[in-house]
């Protein structure tokens, strides 16, 4: 399986939204990775999150690789998975953190 | 990113300092990197499993871009524990702070990877330029 964390500002994703990130995001990991996605989804309780010492509406997606990447192929995946949370999640571009990781040494 | 993960137990974290700590966990952050306050998330837990507590009441995990010195980094651990400490009226014994590194290069932020550290000015302004033409043509 494929470890994804997901980080949520409570209250920001509703049920459907989270289900069809669940499924674009295991896709994506099935694609890419060669395994769906297991998911750690992480709602921050309202009012303990934030950004710039602001309340936050960031969303923090991080997907662990099953191989290290190189710049040339980890950078078009973070451009994917960007997409992916933008579309699903209805955020805006400065509030997408997403992150790939190379597999733990 | 940086992200600081503050995990505590219950009770042990009074909800009216969560956003004044927040606050100065920033301003610790930014001062001793020199990154902009908009990439610092400061999320707050009870008693989650990561960063796991151990005997301690309040511990503070951030996940911070690779490329600080050992010296920015002691220095951060520091004075956030210091922070907690006060903001939260804990002894000092039962407050833990420390980071890991990721590379810059592993995370995007608005469509764009993060700077190598040293190079956050000149990507903001690269950044911002890209986010109004994005809205200007919405």
């Amino acid at each position: 399986m494929t470890d994804c964390i997901c980080m949520v500002q409570a209250g920001q994703i509703s049920a459907a939204q989270q289900e069809a990130l669940r499924s674009a995001t295991s896709d994506f990991a099935q694609r890419n990775f060669g395994s769906a996605a297991n998911f750690n989804w992480v709602e921050v309780p309202e009012g303990r999150g934030f950004t710039a010492a602001k309340p936050s509406t960031s969303v923090i997606v991080s997907v662990r690789s099953d191989r290290s990447l190189a710049p040339s192929e980890r950078v078009p995946l973070l451009h994917e998975l960007e997409g992916i949370w933008r579309e699903h999640s209805g955020r805006g571009p400065d509030e997408v953190v997403s992150v790939i990781t190379d597999p733990l040494q | 990113m940086p992200l600081y993960i503050v995990n505590s137990k219950a009770g042990a974290m009074p909800e009216a300092a969560k956003a004044a700590l927040a606050e100065t966990l920033t301003e610790i952050h930014c001062r001793v990197t020199d990154a902009p306050p908009t990439f610092v998330h400061v999320f707050f837990f009870d008693e989650a499993p990561n960063p796991p507590l151990g005997d301690k009441t309040a511990m503070v995990y951030g996940q911070i871009r690779a490329g600080r010195t050992d010296a920015q980094k002691s220095q951060i651990w520091k004075e956030m524990a210091e922070a907690v400490v006060k903001h939260a009226g804990l002894p000092a014994d039962e407050v833990h702070a420390f980071t890991t590194d990721t590379p810059a290069s592993w995370v995007m932020e608005g469509g764009d990877v993060l700077p190598e550290p040293g190079e956050e000015a000149e990507w903001l302004a690269r950044h911002e330029a890209k986010m109004a033409a994005e809205r200007a043509s919405a």
